[in-house]
Order: C-alpha cells, then structure tokens, then sequence
C-alpha cells in the first residue's frame, strides 16, 4: 500500500484525486429546498383566512421536514457510521418533546 | 506511526476524523447538542405553556412583524450555508477559502444579532414589553435571548478559531475545532427553525 502510494504519488495528481470530495451542488438543493419550506410557512401565516388548526399543522409539517433534511445533509446524519449521533439526536428530542408534551398537559388540562 | 499523518507528510483526506482525538471531539459534541436539545426543549416547553398569558401588556400577535422574523431567518439560513461551503474547502485543505467563508458565516452571525437587539430594544423601549411585563414576555425573552447568547457565543467562538487558522493553519488538530463549530453553527439554525415556526409564525396566528 504505502509502495504503492509513492509511486503514484510520482506521477502526479493521481493521489490526490483517489479521494472523491463532494462539491456544492447537493448542499445547494437543501438550501432552496429550506427557502421554500420556509416561504411556505410564512406564506401560510401571511395569508390568513386559513383554519388555526390547519395553519399549525403546516408550520408544524415544514419545520420537521427543514430539521430532517438540514440534520441529514448539513450535519451529515445520513452519512455511515453517525449511528451514536442518530441516538444522541433521538434521544435529545425525546427528551424535549416530552417537556413539551408534559408541560402543556399540566397547564391546560 | 498511525494514519494521522500521510507518509509524504501531507493532510490527511478528512483531517478531522484522522486522529483518535477528532473523532472523539465529534462524537461527544453529538452529545453535547443532545442534551441542547433537551435544554432548549424545556425552554420552548415552558414558551407554549405560558405564551397565551400577556397579563394586559402586548400579545404576540400585536408584536410580532414579520418581515424582520423573515430576514433574521433568511440571514441564518445562509450562514449554515456558508458554514458548509467552509467544511468543503476544509476537506479540499483550502485554508484560504476555509478563513473566508468561516468570516462569512461569521459576518451573517453578526448581522443576525444586530437584528435581534434592535427587535429586543423596540420591543423594550417603545412597545414597554420587557422580561417583567408578564409570563409570555418572561417565556419569550428567555427563549430567544438564550438562542441569541448561543449565537453570540459561536460568533466569539469561530473568531477565534479563525484567529488560530492563522496562527497555526489547518492541522489535524485545527480541523476538528472547525469541524465542530460548524456543526454547533447548524444547531443553532435548526433551533431557529423551531424558534421562527412556533414562537413567531404561531404567535401571529394566535
């Protein structure tokens, strides 16, 4: 392994290039694919006249989906070997839902 | 030896995992933002139990202007962006573009918080809605303010991490520094998606 690397690294940019380094394109995607989850949830709240209920739902559905999809690709979540992050993660939003969940069944129940 | 360093003494290809110590840096800053979550997680508990109680002082409906929530999350949303174009310069060992976009993010994290203390301030001084004024106003400034210290903490954090790429340049222990801030710089966004979703956005919906 290690003759073999020299002699490559000898004929120039070969070693360099062995590794594949991911360019800008995907994280674009997810930047445009958040703008518009963000837009509509402002727009929904902009444009009033819709049901209150109906209304959170959405903010509820495109705040989850901008979390996911920032957490897999930004903070490569989806990658191999982010086993122990995932559960971290898991276990953390656990944890803060049901505060959440608890919280407001102690206050307005 | 180990595969820290390469035989020809260049950078490894991902320099924040070559060392048992970045690795391990990684890993327990997961950790660390698991236990975030479950602090913020009680804060925003805490917002949605008491946001409806204004004790006669300004309602979040009344508050609450839009167009400023949109910049501050527009401005946010671009410096995760930054932060992952200055984690790909990281990977191609490009220490000039890494600093750039590490200012960048920086310079964005900045504008964000000129933005929250010029609300803060409004809020204070002309709409006389401070922590004092009722349990909504208690829940929001601690909610918000606490995600702006976070904010303001990782502004005075990649700084000096910039201030070090200068001084010792882009090592296997300088990079998992910067890899890590730049997964606490998205944290941060991802709270302020919640924040924006259910503090602002449902405050106008009521």
């Amino acid at each position: 392994m290690t003759a073999n690397q020299s002699s490559n690294a000898n004929e120039g940019p070969t070693v360099k290039h062995r590794h594949r380094v991911e360019g800008p394109e995907k994280h674009i995607v997810v930047f445009i694919f958040s703008i518009v989850l963000t837009a509509i949830a402002f727009a929904a709240v902009a444009a009033g006249g819709i049901n209150t209920a109906f209304t959170i739902i959405i903010l509820l559905v495109m705040a989850v989906l901008q979390v996911f999809v920032q957490m897999g690709y930004w903070m490569h979540l989806k990658d191999k070997g982010h086993l122990m992050p995932i559960l971290f993660m898991i276990g953390g939003f656990f944890v803060a839902s049901t505060c959440i969940v608890m919280a407001l069944f102690w206050v307005w129940w | 030896m180990s595969h820290a360093e390469h035989v020809n003494g260049e950078l490894p290809h991902e320099p924040e995992k070559a060392t048992l110590e970045g690795r391990n840096k990684v890993l327990g800053f997961w950790l660390f933002l698991g236990g975030e979550a479950v602090l913020f997680g009680t804060l925003f508990a805490t917002f949605l139990a008491l946001r409806g109680q204004n004790n006669e002082g300004p309602t979040a409906s009344e508050l609450f202007s839009l167009p400023i929530t949109a910049a501050a999350t527009l401005i946010l949303l671009v410096s995760s962006l930054t932060s992952v174009f200055a984690i790909q310069a990281l990977h191609r060992h490009n220490i000039e573009k890494l600093k750039l976009w590490l200012i960048v993010t920086v310079a964005l994290g900045l504008g964000f918080l000129g933005l929250e203390i010029y609300e803060f301030y409004e809020y204070i001084v002309h709409e006389s809605f401070n922590m004092k004024t009722s349990a909504f106003s208690s829940a929001f400034y601690t909610l918000v303010g606490f995600h702006g210290a976070h904010v303001a903490f990782g502004v005075v954090w990649i700084s000096l991490l910039i201030a070090q790429l200068y001084r010792k340049g882009l090592t296997v222990v300088t990079a998992p520094k910067v890899y890590v801030s730049a997964m606490y710089w998205h944290f941060i966004d991802v709270v302020w998606v919640f924040i924006f979703s259910v503090v602002y956005l449902l405050g106008k919906v009521g």
